[in-house]
């Protein structure tokens, strides 16, 4: 086939004058197609459309079915969101806002706040992420880029693996190997090399115990490592080939085509996609709850064992009493970690449509 | 700023008559016996041509016919893809281009390339332009700005764009992300400039002015150019090569090609009966 920018259909009579000289100048080629016979009579017959009605009201019954598996959604959503409020309103009465800054916990007195899980959550979170981000890029990079094709699919199926292994599985890996290992030789061997650095040296100080915030970051970034890898392979995947070949058409390395255009093109894609990995962090519960030492105390080192909201209500749940002030702390505890994951899902699901508008 | 534009102009013109009269037709690049392979099968057959300095190259036949592929063997762009594999010998100004020791990255900074497509980079209209030419070379900010005004206005598009530098090329019209990719070409000053089908994906008007754009760039570029287009082909080539199946049916002079063409099959599609 002639490659055509327009193709001219006409009838019987073959191009007109005009055809032809506006077919020069812009250099497309006209096809002459005879018109087809004429339709059997009767096509244009009006047939009572009433007859057709039957399909419409099979619909009825599947809409509302429909209707009625979203709507549960939204109820769903609604009656935690209610149990929540409700369950932690006595807290909020009580200890007012000076629960979410209080460090104490003691059922004995019966004061209750919120602090130390926070910052359990949001530091072990945050390490999380630092370790798993770059890993992450790295992997995919890897993988879309760099990877001979025999690599590509089972290291991609080891990864999809990964990510199905249950939290419970990596934390009582992380508790039988991680910790020892932590304990043995990660870190005294963090202490030796950040210890004299002021500042630094304070996050990495303490007896090198094993179990604490560092160990159950790290754990979490295993855990959400394999997630965010996926979704950034996906990503990087969907960037089209001819804009990387622009790149490399202008005297590019792979490196630098990396960091001009495939990471670029899909950034807000990928701090969606670590969002997503960072929601999940933050809500793990199992894997975290075996290695984070559960201890009600902040400290500056990372080595210290400490409690994020996941693994304190995971504890405590069993020995809060119904109506106890401490289940109405627990349940407050858990309004605050939706709060949280929401407000990271939220800002992900922004950063993800904006890059599907752009 | 522009008697210096003009002053860069010349000099870059002055480099390229060193190189030799632009009357004579020097051989900037040669082709010979050349097979290109993807995976097992053999899409180009010993293809012998020779590309004539600050000329413009049209290669024209059906698709699938391998101009594509010749012209991705040019720059090496097919190298990035493994089981793809070219034998045979092509010289750009007698060096073996194929060679494993020529660097691909230093190869396609001489010879660049515009695609079927506009490929913006997700950048600002300046940061396109920037990019190429501070990838290959130390330039202070005024030396980088100069270069962009130059290549902008080779372009044909300073003017439409210079109010805008620092916004999205992505916000660009197709035509003008088309004009703005020819920039950033020109902008590394290459020796050669492919040019893949750079009109099919725009509108009448936008492919007009980029056809003007190639006039003038031949004055300073090697010009190669695929295209289905054979009107665009006889109207802006000097030379013609027609492909069929993988092979170089008839080479030559433009006017001669589509006047008085030698093979049979080129009369053939040129005219339009098989295709």
């Amino acid at each position: 086939m002639i490659r055509t920018d327009v193709v001219i259909l006409r009838g019987a009579n073959g191009p007109t004058e005009d055809d032809a000289r506006w077919s020069h100048d812009w250099g497309t080629t006209i096809v002459t197609v005879e018109t087809s016979a004429a339709l059997p009579p009767g096509h244009l017959a009006a047939r009572p459309l009433a007859t057709a009605g039957h399909a419409d009201r099979a619909e009825a019954p599947f809409r509302i079915a429909l209707t009625a598996a979203a709507v549960l959604v939204l109820v769903l959503l609604g009656a935690i969101v209610v149990l929540l409020f409700n369950g932690g309103f006595p807290v909020l009465v009580r200890f007012g806002l000076s629960f979410f800054v209080s460090t104490d916990w003691n059922p004995v007195t019966e004061n209750y706040g919120a602090a130390v899980m926070l910052y359990g959550t949001l530091v072990t979170s945050a390490l999380a992420l630092l370790i798993a981000f770059p890993t992450s890029l790295g992997i995919a990079l890897f993988l879309t880029e760099v990877a001979p094709e025999q690599l590509r699919r089972p290291i991609g199926t080891a990864i999809q693996l990964l990510a199905a292994v249950p939290s419970i599985i990596y934390g009582m890996w992380g508790f039988f190997v991680v910790v020892p290992l932590m304990s043995a030789h990660v870190q005294p061997l963090l202490k030796a090399v950040f210890g004299p650095i002021p500042l630094i040296g304070a996050l990495f100080s303490g007896a090198p115990a094993g179990t604490g915030i560092l160990t159950a970051g790290l754990i979490l970034a295993l855990m959400i490592m394999p997630f965010i890898t996926a979704m950034f392979v996906e990503i990087f995947s969907s960037v089209p080939p001819v804009l990387k070949e622009a790149a490399y058409g202008v005297g590019a390395t792979t490196t630098e085509v990396f960091r001009a255009v495939t990471v670029p093109y899909g950034r807000s894609a990928l701090v969606g996609a670590v969002m997503l990995g960072l929601g999940r962090a933050l809500g793990e519960t199992m894997a975290v709850t075996f290695v984070i030492g559960n201890a009600n105390r902040i400290a500056a080192s990372l080595y210290s064992p400490g409690a994020s909201i996941a693994s304190t209500i995971a504890n405590e749940f069993p020995e809060a009493g119904p109506g106890s002030i401490k289940l109405n702390a627990l349940l407050e505890l858990g309004f605050s970690l939706f709060v949280i994951s929401f407000l990271v899902l939220a800002l992900a699901r922004f950063l993800v449509r904006n890059r599907l508008e752009a | 700023m522009n008697i210096e534009l003009s002053e860069m102009s010349e000099q870059f013109r002055q480099r390229r008559a060193d190189l030799g009269d632009p009357g004579e037709t020097k051989t900037k690049i040669s082709i010979a016996g050349l097979d290109f392979f993807y995976g097992d099968v053999k899409a180009l057959h010993g293809i012998d041509m020779k590309i004539s300095e600050r000329r413009v190259t049209a290669m024209i036949g059906p698709s699938g016919c391998g101009k594509s592929t010749l012209l991705r063997v040019l720059n090496r762009m097919y190298d990035l893809y493994p089981g793809q594999k070219a034998v045979g010998r092509v010289e750009l100004d007698g060096e073996d281009i194929l060679s494993p020791d020529v660097p691909a990255a230093a190869l396609r900074r001489r010879v660049g390339m515009v695609f079927q497509k506009p490929t913006p980079f997700p950048m600002s209209i300046r940061d396109n332009i920037a990019y190429g030419i501070r990838l290959g070379e130390k330039v202070s900010k005024s030396e980088l700005d100069d270069r962009i005004e130059w290549s902008l206005s080779k372009a044909a598009l300073w003017n439409e764009v210079k109010d805008r530098l620092h916004t999205s090329a992505t916000g660009l019209s197709g035509g003008q992300q088309q004009r703005l990719c020819i920039a950033r070409t020109v902008a590394v000053k290459p020796d050669v400039v492919l040019l893949d089908e750079p009109t099919s994906a725009l509108d009448p008007i936008s492919t007009a002015r980029i056809e003007e754009l190639i006039d003038e760039l031949k004055s300073e570029f090697t010009i190669v150019i695929v295209t289905h287009n054979m009107q665009q082909a006889a109207r802006c080539s000097d030379m013609t090569g027609f492909f069929l199946l993988g092979k170089l049916i008839e080479f030559g002079e433009t006017a001669g090609i589509f006047t008085n063409p030698k093979d049979e099959r080129t009369q053939d599609y040129i005219t339009g009966r098989f295709g």
